[in-house]
C-alpha cells in the first residue's frame, strides 16, 4: 500500500476542495486501497505559496496550486488572469487547452506533472457604490492580491490595496478596502454581502487551480495505479469544470439572495474602461512573456 | 577569539534591531501610501521578511542573555555533579537540534536560489534573499550553542546573565 | 504502530527532552523532527525550514513584534507609571485594589490586539514591576495576568476567530460581534475571583494608599490621559478605516514614541533598551513558535489530530455529549498544541458533525476561542506561560500552578455559555435583525 499526501490551501467545503476528496476516494476504489491520498484542505500542510514547492522538493506527492499566483515565476503561469481574453467557459476551456502543452513542458523541467486544472467561476467587481464607468472607480480603495491584479486597479484609477484573505472582511467593514475583484463563489465564502452592495457580473477572466504530482513519486508507482491515477484525473477535470459552471450560478443566486445587488449586464460604458485596460495587460503580457507566450495565444486564437 | 564570537552575536542582534526600525516603517508606508494614494507594491511581503530577520538574527544574541527559556525544574533538583552531567546533555541535545535547523535553513536559502522560487506576492522578490536571513541566524545560532557546549565542558560557562525583569531592570 | 502508542512515544519524547533541560523553541522541533521521521513517509528536514519560514514571515504575524515593542516603551517610559496613578484611587476601593488593573488593562488592550501573546506582553510589562514594587504577592499577580491576557482572543479583534471563521465559512463580523459579551463575562469573572479571595485573604492584599476626595481622584486621574490618548489613537485608527487590525500595532509604537518624547521621557538610552529588550523577547516567542509550526506541521502529516477528531465524529453522541466530549478533547490537545494549531488541524473533520448536530456554528466558534484561551495557559506548551517565564524569570510548573483558578474559571465560562447560549448569540442576531 502507496501512501500519499495532498496539499491544498482552500476550505475543505471549497468545490476544488470536494473535488479532491472524490479523486482520492476514486482512487481508492480504482486500486483497491492500494494507493490511499490524504487531502489536506485549508493550508492544513503547506500555505498557498508554498504548495508548489513543496511538490517539486517532494515533501508532498500532490498538491493544488492556484496557477496565476505563479505568474512572477514565468508568465505563462498566468495567462488565465488576463482581464477579457478568456471571459466565459468555453473560450476558458480552449485557453486552457492552448495553454497546457507549454504548462506540462514547464513542470516536466520542475520535475512535476500536470494532473487537471479547473477553472474557478468568473471574476466579477463587488463595490459600494454602483459604478458606471471606470471613472466611478477613480481613488477607490481596490483590494488586490497579485501583481496582475494591482496592476488592473491602476490602470482602471483605482487606488490598489494590499488585504490578506484573513483580514479582508474586517477592512471593508471599516472602509480600508472599499472594493474588491473576485469570483461569486469566492465572494459567497468571504461573505462580501455583509459589507457591499453591488457585484457587478464582468465575468472578466477565469483563473484555474491545477492539481500537480511529483514526477519522482508518479514514476514510484507501478503502471497500474500510474494509469488508476491518470484516469481519475480525467474525471476529476471534467467533474470539476461541470461543477464550476454550477457554483457559478449558485453563488451569484446567493449573493442575490444575501441582498447585494447583482449588475448584470454591467453598464457598456464600464465593459469597455474594462476592456481596453485588459488589452493593455495583454499587450505587457507579450512584452514579458516573450515568443513563448505569442506562441500560446496564437495557438489559443487558431 | 572570545571577542570575536562576542562581536558576532551582538552584531547580528543590533543587525535584527535594524530590521525591527525597518519593519515598523514598512507597516507605516503601508498606512502612509494608502492615504496619500501612491503605490508601493508588497509592503506586506516586505514587513514580513523584515519580522523574520529580526526574529532569527537575534537568536544567538538572546541564547546569550539567557533569554530563551527552557525548564530547569529538575536540574536544579539535582545533586552538583548528575546537574552537570544533564546541563552537557541538554546542550548537547540542542546543539544538534540547532545544527539541524541551521543545515536545512541554508539548503532552503540555496535551493531557492536553484529553483530561482520567486514570491508570488505584488514584490516578487527572488526568495532566496529574504531566506538568507533565517540561514546566518540560525548559522549563528548553532555556533552560540556549540560555543555553549564547549564553555561547559571545559568548566568556564557562566551563568547566564539575565535580567529579571520584575526586579532589577 | 497504533494512533495509542505514538501518541503515548511522542508524549513521553516531549517530557523527556523538556524535563532534561533544553530550550523550549528546540524541544518542539525534536519532538516534531522525531514524529515525522518515525511516523510518516516524508523526510523531515526540508519540511521543516519551508514551515518555519512560512510561520516566521507571515504578515498577519507583524502585529505581535510591533505591539512588543510598545510595550518596551510604555514600561520604560513614565507612562505607566502614570497609568497606575491614574487609575489606583478608582480601584483602591475594590477588595484586591490594583490587582483588578490587570484585569481592566487586558480587557482594553485585548480591545487592540488580536494576540494573547502580545496582550500579556504588553500589559505585563507595566503592571508586573509596579505591582511588585507595591507589594501585592506575586502568585495572584501572574496568576490574574496570564488568565486576563487570554481575553485578547475573545475580544474583537481576534486572530483565533479569523482563523476559525474562514475554516468554518462563519462570518467573521458576526463571530467579532459574538465575542463582545462573553468577553465581559470573563472579565467579571476574573475580577470576582480577585475579589473573593481578597476576601479570604486581606492580609495579603497591601494597605490603600490615603483616602481621596471625589475630585482629588479626579485630579489624579489627569495620569490617565496619555495612556487613554494612546488606547484611543490605537482604535480610532482602526474603527475609522485608516488602518487594519495588524497595523494598528504600528500606530500604536508611534504613539508610545510620541508620547514618551513629549513627556520628556524618552531619549536615546531609552529607545536603545526598549528596541534591543523588544528585539530579544519577540526572539524567545519566535524560537517557541518556529518550533510550534513545525509540530503542527508534523501532526498534520501523522493525523493524529485528524483521527482523534474523526474518531469523536464517529461515536453518534447528542448535542450536550458532543460538547463535553469535544470540551475534554480540545482542554487534553491544547496542552501540546497551540491554539490555532488545533483549529486549523481539526475544524474540516468536526465541522460537518457539530453542524449535523445541530449546534450553532457562531456559538461553537465562540466555545473553541474559549478552549483556545485555556490551551495558552496549561502546560506543557501554553504560550502565556512561555510569556511569562521570559517576563519573570519563574518557572513553568509554578506559573502554570498560579494561573490554575483562572483556567477553572474559564471552564465555568464555558458551562455559562452552554446555559445560556443567549450571553453569545445575541448580540449577532441583534446585528443581522437590524
Ligand atoms: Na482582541
Ligand atoms: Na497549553
Amino acid at each position: 500500500q502507496t501512501k500519499w499526501d495532498l496539499a491544498a490551501a482552500y476550505p475543505a467545503t471549497n468545490f476544488h476542495s470536494e473535488n479532491m476528496a472524490q479523486l482520492a476516494s476514486d482512487v481508492d476504489k480504482a486500486t483497491g486501497g492500494k494507493l490511499k491520498i490524504t487531502v489536506h484542505a485549508n493550508a492544513t500542510l503547506f500555505k498557498a505559496p508554498e504548495i508548489k514547492r513543496a511538490v517539486q522538493g517532494g515533501q508532498v506527492q500532490m498538491g493544488e496550486i492556484l496557477l496565476a499566483n505563479f505568474q512572477n515565476e514565468w508568465p505563462l503561469f498566468g495567462v488565465d488572469s488576463l482581464p477579457f481574453l478568456a471571459s466565459d467557459y468555453e473560450a476558458a476551456k480552449k485557453l486552457h487547452a492552448a495553454q497546457k502543452p507549454f504548462l506540462e513542458k514547464k513542470l516536466a523541467e520542475q520535475g512535476m506533472l500536470l494532473l487537471y486544472a479547473v477553472a474557478w467561476p468568473p471574476q466579477g467587481i463587488g463595490t459600494k457604490k454602483p459604478l458606471a464607468s471606470a471613472a466611478d472607480l477613480k481613488g477607490i480603495k481596490w483590494r488586490t492580491y497579485s501583481p496582475a491584479t494591482a496592476r488592473l486597479a491602476q490602470l482602471l484609477g483605482a487606488q490598489p490595496v494590499t488585504v490578506q484573505a484573513a483580514e479582508l472582511s474586517q477592512a471593508l467593514a471599516t472602509g480600508v478596502v472599499e472594493a474588491t475583484v473576485t469570483s461569486g463563489s469566492t465572494g459567497v465564502d468571504s461573505k462580501l454581502y455583509e459589507h457591499l452592495k453591488y457585484y457587478h457580473d464582468t465575468q472578466a477572466w477565469l483563473p484555474k487551480n491545477a492539481v500537480l504530482v511529483n514526477k519522482q513519486a508518479f514514476d514510484a508507482l507501478d503502471s497500474t495505479l500510474q494509469q488508476a491515477l491518470l484516469k481519475a484525473g480525467a474525471d476529476a477535470q471534467a467533474r470539476g469544470w461541470a461543477g464550476s459552471i454550477e457554483v457559478n450560478t449558485d453563488s451569484v443566486a446567493k449573493l442575490k439572495a444575501h441582498g447585494m445587488e447583482i449588475v448584470a449586464p454591467p453598464p457598456a460604458a464600464l465593459m469597455a474602461d474594462l476592456t481596453r485596460a485588459g488589452q493593455t495587460m495583454l499587450k505587457e503580457w507579450l512584452d514579458k512573456a516573450g515568443p513563448e507566450g505569442k506562441a500560446l495565444i496564437e495557438a489559443y486564437r487558431r | 577569539m572570545r571577542r570575536l564570537l562576542n562581536g558576532l552575536y551582538d552584531g547580528a542582534a543590533a543587525l535584527a534591531a535594524l530590521f525591527m526600525v525597518c519593519l515598523l516603517g514598512m507597516v507605516l508606508l503601508s498606512i502612509i501610501s494608502r492615504q496619500l494614494q501612491f503605490h508601493v507594491p508588497g509592503t506586506d511581503a516586505y514587513a514580513g521578511y523584515l519580522m523574520a530577520a529580526t526574529g532569527f538574527l537575534a537568536l544567538a544574541h538572546t541564547l546569550k542573555r539567557g533569554e530563551h527559556i527552557r525548564v530547569t525544574l529538575l536540574l536544579h533538583a539535582l545533586p552538583g555533579r548528575m546537574q552537570r552531567a544533564f546541563e552537557l546533555w541538554a546542550l548537547a541535545i540542542a546543539t544538534l537540534l540547532a545544527l539541524l535547523f541551521a543545515l536545512y535553513s541554508c539548503k532552503l536559502a540555496w535551493q531557492s536560489h536553484v529553483f530561482a522560487d520567486i514570491s508570488t506576492g505584488n514584490d516578487a522578490t527572488p526568495l532566496w534573499i529574504p531566506h538568507m536571513s533565517m540561514a546566518l541566524g540560525s548559522v549563528i545560532l548553532a555556533i552560540a550553542f556549540l560555543d555553549e557546549l564547549v564553555l561547559e565542558v571545559m568548566g568556564k560557562r557562566a551563568p547566564a546573565h539575565r535580567d529579571a525583569a520584575l526586579h532589577s531592570e | 504502530m497504533s494512533d495509542l502508542a505514538i501518541t503515548g512515544l511522542l508524549i513521553l519524547s516531549l517530557f523527556l527532552i523538556l524535563g532534561s533541560g533544553v530550550w523550549i523553541g528546540l524541544t518542539l522541533s525534536g519532538v516534531a523532527w522525531i514524529g515525522m521521521q518515525l511516523f510518516s513517509s516524508r523526510p523531515a528536514g526540508d519540511a521543516m525550514a519551508v514551515t518555519i519560514w512560512g510561520s516566521a514571515s507571515s504578515w498577519t504575524l507583524t502585529a505581535l513584534p510591533l505591539f512588543i515593542w510598545m510595550g518596551e516603551i510604555l514600561f520604560r517610559t513614565r507612562l505607566s507609571q502614570d497609568m497606575f496613578k491614574g487609575l489606583a484611587p478608582w480601584v483602591q476601593a475594590l477588595p484586591g485594589r490594583l490587582l483588578h488593573t490587570n484585569v481592566v488593562g487586558c480587557t482594553i488592550f485585548a480591545a487592540v490586539s488580536g494576540s494573547s501573546a502580545a496582550t500579556c506582553a504588553t500589559i505585563g510589562k507595566m503592571t508586573l514591576p509596579e505591582l511588585a514594587r507595591r507589594g501585592y504577592p506575586e502568585h495572584m499577580v501572574v496568576g490574574t495576568l496570564a488568565g486576563a491576557s487570554t481575553l485578547g482572543l475573545l475580544i474583537p479583534p481576534s486572530i483565533t476567530m479569523i482563523v476559525y471563521g474562514v475554516a468554518a465559512e462563519v462570518s467573521i463580523s458576526q463571530l467579532f460581534i459574538a465575542g463582545v459579551l462573553p468577553g465581559i463575562l470573563l472579565a467579571s469573572l476574573f475580577s470576582g475571583y480577585i475579589m473573593l479571595w481578597s476576601l479570604r485573604h486581606p492580609q495579603q492584599v497591601p494597605a490603600a494608599d490615603m483616602r481621596m476626595s471625589f475630585m482629588q481622584k479626579l485630579s489624579a486621574s489627569r495620569s490617565l490621559i496619555p495612556v487613554v490618548l494612546l488606547i484611543t489613537s490605537v482604535l480610532g485608527s482602526i474603527y475609522t478605516g485608516l488602518v487594519t487590525a495588524t497595523e494598528a500595532a504600528a500606530v500604536g509604537v508611534v504613539g508610545a514614541l510620541v508620547l514618551s518624547s513629549v513627556q520628556g521621557s524618552m531619549n536615546w538610552g531609552t529607545f536603545k533598551q526598549s528596541l534591543m529588550g523588544a528585539t530579544r523577547l519577540y526572539c524567545m516567542i519566535a524560537l517557541i513558535m518556529a518550533g510550534a509550526a513545525f509540530l503542527t506541521l508534523s501532526m498534520g502529516y501523522i493525523g493524529l489530530p485528524r483521527h482523534l477528531a474523526q474518531w469523536i465524529a464517529s461515536l453518534g453522541m447528542n448535542q450536550a455529549q458532543l460538547i463535553a466530549a469535544l470540551a475534554l478533547f480540545f482542554i487534553v490537545l491544547g496542552c501540546f498544541l497551540d491554539g490555532i494549531s488545533m483549529v486549523v488541524l481539526t475544524m474540516g473533520v468536526l465541522m460537518p458533525t457539530v453542524q449535523s448536530a445541530g449546534i450553532d456554528p457562531i456559538w461553537f466558534g465562540i466555545f473553541i476561542v474559549l478552549v483556545v484561551e485555556m490551551a495558552q495557559i496549561t502546560p506543557p506548551i501554553g504560550f502565556n506561560l512561555f510569556v511569562l517565564q521570559g517576563m519573570t524569570g519563574r518557572e513553568l510548573p509554578w506559573i502554570a500552578r498560579v494561573a490554575l483558578p483562572m483556567f477553572l474559571l474559564m471552564c465555568v465560562a464555558v458551562v455559562l455559555i452552554y446555559l445560556f447560549p443567549g450571553i453569545v448569540t445575541w448580540l449577532p442576531q441583534q446585528m443581522s435583525a437590524r
